[in-house]
């Protein structure tokens, strides 16, 4: 049975603007929120059915603007994954917001159109094949994302708002630039210029490698600034520390992540040019710079989400590092890492989102008596930490030690770098929740038990199931899925 | 094809572009500073008409339309309402470099940009065209002029300004590739997110360095919260 891709489009299209219109029309939180779970289970599920009974990868017509491949239903199934659990989690996480002023009853409609908008942005991001088009739709992103920080009741979210947007659409007009000069050069060889990357993909090993070595860095300079490497990072552990919870977690596992994809595709046009060692290099260094810088501020600091959003730093630098090494193994696990990271890192948020509605704030000296107040989000606070750092039997420890031992290969050095920074986050996780942990303080009176709801814990608990299920048992379905993405990508 | 008489046109306002990008690096006031902004983007109008009326593409006459009515019209006005709003006349303090400083080192950037331009880009036959090289190097230097201001200057109004000088850069680098699919899309795209961005700064009534702003004024007045309370730290880190 084969699917046209514009029927596919259309579909997911339509899904997402009939949520839309219900939400705009609907009253209660409760119809919003269960529109907002039903659009990212639709998703789900549609991405399931083209992946199973697709011919992929399919193109549009009509210019190409599109393109369904393993890579793009791979991403989009572990987006609409975590926004069907954060939208779980939002009932219960905005319901508190409101009970402590965080936020205003009236601002809940904008707050889940902007959800919906996001995870539509995402998804298309992720079809795009011409390279202008994912720009656009990446640009939407930030947008949206931003209404979703920025909806808070508090200044210090516009101000970390008004740096998210301001730092990552100033590198997004470089990528910009390195568009523009893709273009040039394809004119000059072709004769007529394009941005698709299916037809560029076809013509790479033609291509200059001079110029296209200074296109992948003018277009590295924005996707790097959009998943968070330094130096282009300052945004990322401001906006997802002031963000409500969901949010959070959504920009940690999905919004990243568009930044790494767009990385991923102009890497395969550029790696197939004679410049693969430099870009090797450059990848590598600034996925190691990402790390040390991550791991050094991670060890003093005072403020639960801001760790949580370090260590996505430090991940995004280490995916850096897995795509750098560039054989087919390294992607392959890489692709897998992203995966891990995004589930456990939505566990870690989610937890931490329980104990700010406990304490009304995140900082470790307003966190008291975890365990007597919040036995469930301590455990799985410490299981997330556990898993983060890459613990044997969490699914993070597999790709870890693969992509270490690829790493060896390449050179003892960088594995004994990379080692070194493995080990001050561990210890920076290790430290901060033993602190956090420990803290008691037996005579407080008059401290209300904040009771999470059903609601909130069921996500948790699936995230943190899936990440040790994924570290002991590898389906065969993920492995078929992961080597169609690499050989598609044109990895040797 | 373009003639000779156009392109000489053409030469001469890429160079007076490029002098309204260092007006913009020099200039403290912020009212000037949006006025500049605006004569900018017209003189990138009147380029993209001018290469309208000598190739034909409607793409140019599209991409005149919206610069004049976003960035002549609309955007200036919205950033003066936003100035008078919030009472901000002058950029009293700098980041890292002086104007000056910041007028030095775009000059060695224009020449890096020249440089590397020539020799990474001579294989391509379109640079070999003088005016599309011009355009270019012009274009790019003005990004980097506008990333200039973006880091060297504290309020966010200034930082938008810079932005946006930016993106005019980029336009210029891409007036002469109308061929460039979605360029329109981009362009509206990019002009409607830094709307809103200013549309929230007037909303919420906050420049995120006007408290910074009143305690540079007042130093005597109010003491700058030093305090080893961890709110600016919070911001810090």
């Amino acid at each position: 049975m084969t699917l046209s891709l514009n029927m596919i489009l259309a579909v997911y299209a339509l899904a997402g603007v009939a949520v839309l219109a219900l939400t705009v029309f609907s009253k209660s939180h409760r119809t919003m929120n269960i529109l907002s779970i039903v659009l990212p289970a639709v998703y789900l599920v549609l991405t399931l059915f083209t992946l199973t009974y697709g011919a992929i990868p399919t193109y549009s017509l009509g210019g190409n603007y599109f393109l369904i491949d393993h890579l793009s239903l791979y991403e989009i199934m572990i987006c609409s994954f975590l926004f069907l659990l954060a939208a779980l989690y939002s009932y219960g996480y905005i319901e508190g917001s409101i009970e402590i002023h965080e936020m205003d009853r009236s601002s809940l409609k904008l707050f889940y159109v902007a959800f919906n908008l996001l995870l539509m942005a995402i998804t298309y991001a992720f079809f795009a094949d011409n390279l202008a088009l994912f720009w656009i739709l990446a640009e939407l992103t930030t947008a949206f994302s931003a209404v979703l920080i920025v909806i808070m009741n508090a200044p210090k979210n516009i101000g970390a708002t008004l740096k998210y947007v301001f730092i990552t659409s100033t590198c997004m007009l470089f990528s910009f630039i390195g568009l523009i000069l893709i273009f040039t050069l394809t004119e000059n060889n072709l004769g007529s210029g394009t941005l698709n990357w299916s037809t560029l993909m076809s013509v790479a090993s033609t291509l200059s490698p001079g110029i296209m070595f200074a296109a992948f860095i003018f277009t590295f300079v924005g996707f790097a600034a959009k998943s968070g490497i330094v130096p282009f990072h300052a945004w990322l552990p401001s906006a997802h520390s002031k963000a409500p919870a969901p949010v959070s977690a959504i920009l940690s596992g999905c919004v990243t992540s568009v930044g790494i994809y767009g990385i991923i595709r102009v890497y395969a046009i550029a790696s197939q040019t004679s410049e693969l060692p430099k870009i090797s290099w450059f990848l590598i260094a600034f996925g190691l710079i990402s790390m040390v810088v991550a791991a050094l501020t991670m060890l003093n600091q005072v403020n639960l989400k801001k760790l949580i959003g370090y260590s996505t730093v430090e991940n995004m630098g280490f995916l850096l590092v897995g795509l750098g090494l560039g054989t087919s193994l390294a992607i392959f696990w890489m692709l897998f890492y992203t995966l891990a990271h995004a589930f456990t890192k939505a566990s870690l948020f989610f937890s931490a989102g329980i104990l700010h509605h406990q304490y009304k704030s995140v900082r470790m000296e307003h966190i008291k008596n975890v365990f007597k107040f919040q036995p469930f989000a301590a455990w799985s606070l410490i299981l997330g930490g556990v898993a983060i750092i890459g613990m044997p039997l969490s699914a993070i420890f597999l790709p870890k030690i693969e992509i270490l031992l690829q790493s060896a290969e390449l050179s003892p050095y960088l594995l004994l770098g990379l080692l070194t920074v493995f080990l001050f986050v561990a210890a920076g996780f290790g430290i901060f929740l033993i602190k956090l942990l420990s803290r008691k303080d037996e005579d407080a009176p008059g401290v209300k038990r904040y009771e999470a709801s059903l609601g909130m814990k069921i996500p948790i608990v699936v995230l943190l199931i899936a990440v040790f299920a994924l570290g002991v048992f590898f389906p065969q379905q993920l492995t078929d899925l992961l080597n169609s993405i690499v050989s598609e990508l044109g990895i040797r | 094809m373009i003639i000779a008489p156009v392109e000489n046109v053409a030469q001469i306002l890429i160079v007076l572009i490029l002098a309204t990008a260092a007006v913009i690096i020099m200039k403290r006031d912020i009212r000037s500073l949006i006025k500049t902004y605006a004569f900018q983007s017209l003189l990138l109008a009147v380029m993209a008409l001018l290469l309208f009326s000598a190739t034909g593409s409607l793409t140019l006459l599209y991409l005149a339309i919206i610069i004049i009515v976003s960035k002549v019209l609309i955007i200036p006005r919205f950033m003066g309402i936003v100035a008078k709003r919030l009472n901000i006349k002058r950029d009293v303090k700098f980041h890292f470099l002086s104007p000056t400083t910041s007028l030095l080192a775009s000059i060695v950037i224009i020449l890096f940009v020249y440089l590397s331009f020539s020799s990474l880009l001579s294989e391509l036959n379109r640079f070999n065209s003088s005016i599309f090289f011009l355009g270019a190097t012009v274009g790019m230097s003005i990004v980097f002029m506008g990333m200039i201001v973006i880091f060297t200057r504290k309020q966010t109004i200034t930082n938008i300004v810079g932005y946006l000088t930016m993106e005019n850069g980029v336009v210029l680098f891409s007036l002469f590739l109308t061929e460039l699919p979605l360029l329109i899309e981009v362009l509206i795209i990019v002009d409607l997110i830094m709307l809103t961005l200013i549309a929230t700064i007037l909303a919420f009534g906050i420049d995120s360095t006007i408290e910074e702003f009143h305690n540079r004024l007042n130093p005597f007045i109010s003491p700058p919260k030093e305090t080893p309370q961890k709110q600016s730290e919070d911001d810090e880190q």
